[in-house]
């Protein structure tokens, strides 16, 4: 009866159904057509593409402080990153290593840099730098032919605009702040010389004080605070690349910055993409979707060795200072961890050779004895780790008095029995050593129990110093200052010397390393300072490893430094390109 | 009917509170805090400085008044829409959930119409095939896939599906060159990436809905009025679909309204998995890192979108089936 009349009804609402999706479709499609539009606008009126002629550069004129770079121009760099990051502001505090990668030295340059081959600072955005001889005085001059991506010169109040910044205690800088509170003032002396004065001597004033990336006064100024700490994205520098725009929870996509005042990179285009899967990413590689990342150490160590790989990718291992190291900290407020003794043996009881070759699967992995770099001049090459010695720890642990004396397989020492808490963040590498841990403990006596965190309620507990004992990696660098980790009036109130470990002759030597201004003296103290760290053994080194990376074969002239991979001198031959 | 879910919509204000009370009070329950996490292991900063950082952050962020009053301030700004900055992003909440949450729904909304024109047929041919090859196989298939964990699934499908020769993306919504396609291959490349996260979406979701359907189905051809319209001598077909498959489809609906929601539970894991930039991702993401404001906002826009969920369920409820009606009775 109303069998007709339905299958009209059905259809006009299809007709409706498939016109609505159809708009939607079309309104889709405008929106796009006007982000683009406006990006183009956008690049225009920002000057990307109008300045070009203000700027004037005449190639090769200069003595540019970076060599030119061979080969075709053109193409992409896919870059994986693991997470978003936070911001794109270089001074904000919760920038990380996420928003360094992509705004260092792309977008934001400072005014000296380390050397790639030599650990040594060379001028940058400066053209010289002088510090006085009682270290007190730090001044710069900024070369004449430095300019921001908008044509705007670089000059003395672009530098000390950054410097008041960071210190504003109203902006979000606090981890920024810290770096330059040996810093009393900084003085304008010309349209592009600066002075800075110190309160007091510190070695790595310079290094800070030329480190500073350089914001544009004209962009960034502020009236109130909140304006400053809510500017995360849209970031502009004087760096080789410039922001073209940040997908939310996809990537962040860096154009040449054609009116760079330097020698250009020969990539166009670097985008970071964000996967947070490790397959994935892996997959990604393969499949050309992505260009460059870094690995689990099991992939790693399994696609390295992989034909139909590596014929398309090269696998890169290489150590540079930053590598850091993995550690276990003892706790030295515990009973147990207060004596040395007790220390060492537990450094006895960790094969860390079996750890780096089976569990961590890197076998160029090494075990340090100290906090330096290994490679680097701090680090006392002569010291050997303690060997793996179960018999050994037993000896120690009964010297230290810490014996079985109520028979129930545990050692003890006035009634308290040894077992601790071993906290770990929930990575499977940091599991796998405490089961290898526990099994070696238990056999001397000891009872370890394992305790994972979730990372947020981890760092709370390090913090609060709620542990018996802990492993965590610490990040390295060039010339490192072990004040934060090592001085004794960093235990508690939330400093960073959560062992507890409280050596005076230790901190004596802290303390007048940071006063020392010759490099060679100073290193001869940190060296020092390393065999006290090595006999006392407030931590067990674990390992300390070179990084790895995939990249896909078709960059070229992708080298090694002493200071790692620098993307700008890579290139694509023309016929290998893949993005035009 | 108009009374039925004016008064049904006032009654969603109290539910909605009493879920945004219970997720603060888990959020705040739960050990750790955004500022610690925000301040990392450490390394970097005196310990006096740090102490005082600290307290600066907190007082900022207002952690440091009592719970109460921190919920009462969170909902005094709700009320008037503004869901406060992440404290993470540094960005207004609202203008991250837009954009994801309309990854979110696609996605689901999909996988949704996928299940349902999937689970249907299968569902009825069980019925009419009752205890014949078809009935059985089809439920050791989709038992079978119900069974298989999404985690597992989604990586193994990223292992052999992907790659060099593989047939679909690995990860994200869009190709590296999507921003300068034309329209059509953009849609194109946008759905292509959509394929393995909306067939993991998919997968675990017939079993339900088909056993729910089969079990209807049986319910009623074995009821009298179907025995009637068969001796009536109509045909096979219009006793299955005009009366049995029309009886049984109340149930369904029904399941529709929490169907929805467990869907955008699940979606945290393949969002994850894929890298999609969805609301799961951010829902992850922030209960990991303590981002308060976040994770209200998410539960409250969840908690809502649940609601009306129930209510559609509800009415279609009433459409479906003419002998339910929600006026009261004279």
């Amino acid at each position: 009866m109303n069998g007709r009349s339905g299958l009209l009804t059905f259809f006009i609402f299809l007709f409706l159904a498939v016109m609505i999706v159809l708009q939607i479709l079309a309104m889709v499609q405008s929106d796009r057509l006007y982000e683009r539009l406006n990006m183009l606008l956008d690049r225009l009126t920002s000057g990307g593409v109008a300045r070009v002629s203000q700027v004037q550069q005449s190639p090769g004129k200069k003595d540019l402080p970076m060599e030119q770079y061979p080969g075709d121009e053109g193409d992409w760099l896919v870059w994986r990153q693991g997470a978003e990051p936070a911001t794109l502001n270089p001074i904000h505090a919760s920038g990380g290593t996420y928003s360094r990668y992509i705004v260092s030295g792309n977008i934001f340059e400072t005014l000296l840099d380390y050397d790639p081959d030599e650990f040594k600072l060379r001028p940058w955005l400066a053209e010289s730098y002088e510090v006085s001889d009682d270290g007190l005085e730090i001044s710069f001059r900024i070369r004449n032919d430095v300019y921001f991506s908008d044509g705007h010169p670089i000059t003395a109040d672009d530098v000390i605009f950054t410097y008041e910044t960071i210190v504003n205690p109203e902006i979000d800088s606090a981890h920024m702040a810290n770096y330059y509170q040996d810093v009393d003032r900084a003085v304008k002396l010309g349209e592009r010389e600066v002075k800075f004065f110190m309160k007091r001597v510190y070695f790595k004033s310079l290094e800070f004080l030329g480190g500073m990336e350089i914001l544009p006064r004209h962009i960034y100024k502020f009236d109130k605070p909140e304006q400053f700490n809510k500017r995360i994205s849209e970031p502009v520098g004087s760096g080789p690349y410039v922001f073209e725009k940040w997908d939310t929870g996809r990537k962040v996509v860096l154009n040449r910055n054609e009116n760079y005042w330097g020698h250009k990179p020969k990539l166009r285009k670097i985008v970071y993409q964000f996967i947070t899967n490790f397959t994935a990413a892996v997959m990604a590689l393969r499949s050309g979707d992505v260009d460059f990342m870094r690995p689990l150490p099991d992939q790693y160590a399994e696609l390295s060795n992989d034909k139909d790989f590596t014929e398309h990718c090269d696998c890169l291992s290489y150590w540079h200072p930053a590598v850091g190291y993995f550690w276990i900290g003892w706790n030295q407020d515990r009973p147990f961890f207060k004596d040395r003794r007790v220390r060492r043996a537990m450094t006895h009881l960790i094969d860390r050779e079996l750890i780096c070759a089976t569990l961590l699967k890197v076998p160029e992995a090494r075990i340090p004895t100290g906090n330096f770099y290994i490679f680097g001049p701090q680090y006392d090459s002569s010291i050997e780790p303690w060997p793996y010695d179960p018999d050994k720890a037993k000896e120690l642990l009964d010297e230290a008095g810490w014996v079985d004396t109520d028979n129930d397989g545990i050692r003890d020492k006035n009634g308290v029995p040894f077992r601790f808490h071993y906290m770990i963040g929930n990575l499977p590498l940091h599991t796998q050593i405490v089961k290898l841990l526990k099994d070696k403990a238990a056999r001397v006596g000891i009872e370890v129990i394992p305790d994972p965190y979730e990372w947020s309620v981890f760092i709370q507990r390090l913090q609060d110093r709620q542990f018996d004992a802990v492993s965590l990696a610490w990040h390295g660098g060039l010339a490192q200052d072990p004040y934060q980790i090592w001085h004794s009036s960093q235990i508690g109130n939330r400093g960073s010397n959560y062992v507890g470990f409280n050596n005076p002759q230790a901190d004596a030597i802290i303390e007048e390393a940071r006063r020392t201004m010759d490099e060679e003296k100073r290193n001869k103290l940190y060296r020092r300072f390393h065999r006290i760290l090595h006999e006392e053994q407030p931590y067990t080194f674990i390992y300390t490893r070179p990084e790895q990376r995939f990249l896909d074969k078709r960059f070229e002239n992708v080298i090694i430094h002493k200071l790692g991979l620098n993307q700008h001198e890579w290139y694509v031959p023309i016929q290998q390109q893949r993005y035009h | 009917m108009t009374t039925y879910i004016i008064r049904r919509l006032f009654l969603m204000i109290p539910t909605l509170l009493g879920i945004t009370v219970m997720v603060f009070a888990v959020s705040r329950i739960a050990p750790g805090d955004p500022v610690s996490l925000s301040m990392g292991p450490g390394g970097q900063m005196d310990a006096e400085r740090a102490a005082d950082v600290r307290e600066a952050r907190m007082r900022l962020y207002g952690l440091d008044r009592p719970v109460h009053v921190q919920y009462l301030t969170w909902l005094n700004r709700v009320v008037r829409l503004d869901f406060g900055d992440s404290i993470k992003h540094h960005r207004p909440v609202i203008e991250l959930i837009k954009g994801r949450l309309l990854i979110t729904l696609t996605l689901n909304i999909i996988a949704f119409v996928i299940i349902y024109t999937v689970s249907l047929p299968v569902g009825v041919l069980a019925a009419v095939r009752h205890r014949r090859f078809f009935d059985r196989a089809s439920s050791v298939v989709v038992f079978v896939l119900w069974s298989l964990p999404v985690m597992l699934v989604g990586q193994v499908m990223i292992g052999y599906f992907t790659g060099p020769h593989g047939w679909f993306p690995p990860s994200g919504l869009s190709a590296n060159y999507a921003d300068d396609l034309p329209f059509f291959p953009w849609l194109w490349d946008r759905l292509w990436h959509l394929v393995l996260p909306v067939l993991c979406l998919t997968y675990t979701g017939f079993a339900y809905l088909t056993k729910q359907v089969r079990a209807g189905m049986l319910d009623n051809l074995q009821a009298d009025y179907v025995r009637t319209a068969r001796a009536k001598g109509l045909s096979n077909r219009t006793v299955i679909f005009r009366h049995a498959f029309r009886n049984s489809i109340i149930p369904v609906i029904t399941i529709m309204a929490t169907l929805l929601p467990a869907m955008l539970a699940g979606s945290v894991i393949i969002e994850r998995i894929f890298s999609v930039p969805g609301m799961g991702l951010l829902a992850f993401e922030a209960v990991t890192t303590r981002d308060y404001n976040v994770v209200m906002a998410v539960a409250t826009v969840g908690g809502v979108l649940n609601l009306f969920g129930l209510l559609l369920g509800d009415i279609a409820y009433a459409i479906a089936d003419p002998r339910i009606s929600f006026e009261s009775v004279e």
